[in-house]
């Protein structure tokens, strides 16, 4: 084989039908995967599109920042929430970008634990889309109690003039309990993934000060081996709390729905349900996120077809679960026998909100099929304008679940039609600045992809001789030697 | 590098041989190992596979420190909720134990997911700062940093370093061991014992910000139990204080510079009324038609000279006044007004009295009926149709609008529920009544109500 590896090389390229496509190509070594993954960072002149986004990305930060402003002088009322659907837009904004947060954690922790290597490239970067998905999801919440000034009241902290504690019976609170766990935790495993290659910055920084912050972050690692091995077992116990964690995270969220009685909340397929479409969506902003990524930053060379479609794949496995979850709730609203719950979803669907429910369904059930098709799974373009689809189907499904069982309750009279305020439509765009702008800014200054990791499961970091083929699917000597040792 | 020429007051700390493939550094490091070497360290950019037995080291603890802490969260996690939501005996914060949605206050099912956050929140901390315990990082001060080949340590080179701490340590020796087990490069790290104190200015800063640490902690404890005049600090005002004015307050004084700028220049903040406002019980303002007393009788009704309403039954009441013995200019009684007045009698009166108004609303027939079981006072409500009642010698239409007005005996005033021209269009509706003819109750019922209202 040649030296150079065809960046579109995928899964089913190479002769051997039992054999996966390589993770890193373009015959790099170790050097080339640091150099690869360091480039934009030490560039003098990143990319001008760079400043492009950022730009657009700002302006919607401050427009984020003047709506919050003027809310919190005005008070909740600048938002279309009334009775009947005083949950409007921004819980439905907070479930959608909680969702989005899923992704990371799963491909940090659950893929880590199932040994899957090519999990490596990626989940740097989508463990950063997590938490700046969970920053802009607690937002939400944190403006929606009215006086966010007594946002500690969340949390049991003994208060003298309170003489109050939080209700640990409500959902409400577990979410409290759940996002800011989520949080923390998702924080924590970014932050040790990083320390090795925040210090592989440090000892390629040229600028003093830019070496001093880099050495404070990289809290002076230096890749002892003993140091080595108790990060890999905190890395190892890290992953197994995060795995039950990003589970329990979207199940306490739909509990704030399933466990009132309302409608088409009141139901025990929500957490699973959640959770496939949380993990289903955070796929498709990953997705959406890496492709012009790997482009802008040249890294197609570890961010590879294979990993695309990889992701892909789990999208229509996910839409699929999501889409017997739709078909589900109609059948145990019919099955129940239960009068308003068999309204509830005639009138999701026919309704005054059927316009709603159809763009869910088209965008999370129908479009994920255009996935079966090896072609547009492999493409990068046509991959995007799918999960951007799915992003919007998956804001729809939170809207649909929100509001049409909200404005159609037990009591006719009360029934009422939601109509957003401009202030809700600008803090939902004003919420993608916010994501973007920290995405980019990640992008520019810390390591993108996990340069440790990558190399750790290049061939040639496993002994020819040992037979330690526990990395198997990545396994091939250089490029000359062929990718297709089978796995062992 | 600079540091590295600077050998007047250096410390060799090891021997650092650099290794150009992961393979080598193991089979270096269990060379090492097998020589007898003991104090010895390998650094490469990813955790290499088979370098842990190579070098000897040990399984971590670190598992068993997260389990201890978890299980301890399990304890902290359930006692917290207890504590807060079901025990409510601590003298100092205690808990609030408040029934909600009937449901328990201490329930295993509702504790679980909160008690799994805490669990996974503190294991990750233990996890997290444990590993870096352990590890004795941060440190920044490394000696190893001030070699610029091992920068390469964290790109694309490993390296094995023997420290001088060991008790098989020759230089020499080692150079020669280092070479055969192919090492690409061989370095001293040496320790540079120069610059090993703090700068003075790092002193000075740390004083300072010691003593802005000590300050407010200090001005606390000074303000416990000193007595101040000024209100508290409010950071956030919430709806604590709002823009208006109480009866009684002063105007308040608009001027920035200590000038007399009020914003009522009356020095009030209350304001006179719009002229034309009649205040209640205002006598010059009121007629016949309000009172149904005779013009010249009204200043002393109002005046309280003769006597109305509910202690009009007292033996020394005074006089009644002159009631009007028609209905009063205003008022004309034609079949619009006596629809109306059936209409108000029987929302407002027929309760009581009864839709014929014979006393024998439903009201009045419960309590009667509580009243003679003994487990209620009620004095019964009289019949419309009572000739005392329906004397206009004695009870003209001036005197039964007063009693719809301010009630009679222990009937209440109905003044504020019933409009004056309502009030007019009931009177001549019970006087339409009283023309029916229905008969009144029959006496020995009347006594037997009467006389169980005496007795309570």
């Amino acid at each position: 084989m040649s030296a150079t590896i065809d960046p579109n090389l995928d899964n089913f390229s190479t002769e051997d039908p039992g054999a996966r496509a390589p993770l890193v190509l373009g015959d790099l070594d170790y050097n080339g995967v640091t150099e690869s993954v360091t480039a934009i960072w030490e560039s003098e002149k990143p990319p001008k599109i760079g400043f492009l986004i950022l730009g657009v990305a700002l302006s919607l930060l401050v427009m984020l920042g003047g709506c919050i402003g003027h809310l919190l002088m005005k008070g909740v009322g600048v938002w279309g929430n009334n009775n009947p659907a005083y949950w409007g837009w921004p819980i439905v904004n907070f479930v959608f970008w909680v969702g989005i947060g899923h992704a990371g954690t799963l491909i940090s922790a659950i893929l880590f634990l199932f040994r899957q290597d090519w999990r490596t490239s990626i989940n740097r970067a989508a463990e950063a889309m997590t938490i700046f998905a969970v920053v802009c999801a607690g937002m939400f919440p944190g403006i929606h109690i009215g006086r966010v000034w007594a946002f500690y009241w969340l949390f049991p902290i003994p208060t003298e003039h309170l003489a109050m504690w939080p209700n640990f019976r409500s959902p409400l609170l577990w979410d409290v309990f759940a996002v800011s766990t989520y949080a923390t935790v998702s924080l924590l495993f970014w932050y040790m993934g990083m320390v090795p290659d925040i210090a592989t910055f440090r000892d390629r920084c040229k600028n003093k000060w830019k070496k001093m912050a880099y050495g404070l972050l990289s809290l002076g690692w230096t890749g002892s081996a003993r140091h080595w091995h108790r990060y890999e077992m905190a890395y190892t116990i890290l992953a197994a709390l995060a795995t039950p964690l990003v589970l329990s995270v979207h199940t306490i969220v739909s509990f704030d729905f399933a466990v009132s009685q309302l409608p088409g909340w009141h139901t025990t397929i929500f957490p699973p349900y959640f959770v496939a479409g949380a993990i289903f969506s955070g796929f498709a902003m990953v997705v959406t996120l890496l492709v012009p990524v790997r482009k802008i930053l040249k890294l197609e060379n570890l961010i590879t077809i294979r990993h695309l479609e990889n992701m892909n794949k789990i999208i229509i496995a996910t839409g699929l679960m999501v889409g017997t979850a739709y078909g589900v709730e109609f059948f145990i609203a019919w099955y129940s026998g239960v009068a308003n719950e068999q309204f509830a979803f005639i009138n999701r669907a026919f309704g005054k909100y059927w316009w709603a429910y159809w763009i869910m369904v088209t965008c999370n059930v129908v479009i994920p099929q255009l996935f079966w098709f090896k072609k547009i799974r492999t493409t990068p373009w046509m991959m995007v304008v799918v999960c951007i689809f799915v992003n919007i189907g998956m804001w729809f499904e939170r809207f649909v679940i929100t509001i049409t069982s909200l404005c159609s309750d037990f009591l006719p009279s009360s029934w009422a039609y939601f109509t957003p305020t401009p202030v809700d439509i600008m803090m939902l765009i004003g919420s993608f600045g916010l994501f973007t702008t920290l995405f980019l800014l990640f992008c520019r200054f810390l390591p993108v992809i996990a340069i440790s990791e990558v190399k750790n499961v290049m061939p040639e970091s496993h002994h020819p001789d040992h037979g330690h083929h526990d990395h198997g699917d990545g396994d091939h000597e250089n490029g000359d030697d062929a990718e297709v040792a089978p796995a062992h | 590098m600079a540091e590295e020429q600077n050998t007047n007051e250096t410390r060799l700390v090891g021997m650092l041989a650099q290794f150009d493939d992961p393979h080598t550094l193991v089979a270096a490091c269990d060379n090492a190992r097998q020589f007898g070497y003991e104090k010895m360290d390998a650094y490469s950019p990813f955790p290499v596979h088979g370098i842990d037995p190579a070098l000897g080291i040990s399984r971590t603890k670190l598992p068993f420190i997260v389990l201890a802490i978890g299980l301890g969260a399990v304890a902290i996690g359930l006692g917290m909720q207890y504590y807060t939501n079901a025990a409510d005996w601590s003298p100092i914060f205690p808990g609030y134990a408040f029934k909600i949605s009937g449901k328990p206050i201490f329930s295993l099912p509702a504790n679980i997911p909160v008690t799994f956050e805490v669990i996974v929140l503190s294991s990750a901390f233990a996890t997290f700062f444990g590993m870096w315990g352990l590890n004795k990082l941060p440190m920044f001060a490394n000696p190893l940093h001030r070699i610029s080949r091992f920068r390469r340590a964290t790109n694309d080179k490993f390296f094995l370093m023997i420290e001088s701490a060991d008790g098989k340590f020759d230089e020499e020796q080692i150079r020669g061991q280092f070479n055969s087990w192919g090492a690409t490069a061989i370095e001293e790290c040496r320790e540079d014992l120069t610059d090993q104190k703090l700068p003075q200015f790092v002193w000075v800063a740390a004083l300072i910000a010691a003593f802005m640490l000590i300050l407010p902690p200090v001005l606390i404890y000074r303000a416990v139990g000193m007595t101040n005049e000024q209100p508290r600090m409010h950071f956030m005002p919430d709806m604590d204080w709002q823009d208006k004015f109480k009866t009684q307050v002063m105007s308040p004084n608009l001027s920035n510079e200590g000038g007399k700028d009020y914003l009522f220049m009356d020095l009030r903040a209350m304001r006179a009324q719009i002229p034309g406002t009649i205040a209640r019980g205002d006598s010059t303002s009121l007629g016949e038609y309000e009172t149904g007393v005779q013009e010249d009788s009204i200043a002393a009704y109002l005046s309280g000279e003769v006597y109305t309403g509910l202690a009009a039954q007292d033996e020394d009441a005074p006089a009644e006044p002159d009631w009007i013995t028609g209905f009063p200019e205003g008022v004309t009684v034609d079949e619009d007004l006596l629809t109306r007045g059936r209409e108000r009698f029987n929302i407002y009166c027929s309760a009581c009295h009864g839709y014929s108004g014979n006393g024998d609303g439903l009201v009045n027939q419960r309590a009667v009926a509580l009243n003679l079981s003994g487990s209620a006072a009620w004095t019964a409500a009289k019949s419309l149709h009572d000739p005392e009642v329906k004397n206009s010698e004695t009870n003209p239409v001036g005197r039964i609008f007063d009693t719809i007005s301010n009630g009679r005996g222990t009937m209440g005033p109905y003044r504020d529920q019933i409009p004056v021209e309502d009030r007019w269009a009931i009177v001549a509706y019970v006087k339409a009544l009283q023309e029916t003819g229905i008969e009144p109750p029959a006496a020995e019922e009347a006594a037997a109500a009467d006389g169980a209202a005496t007795e309570e």
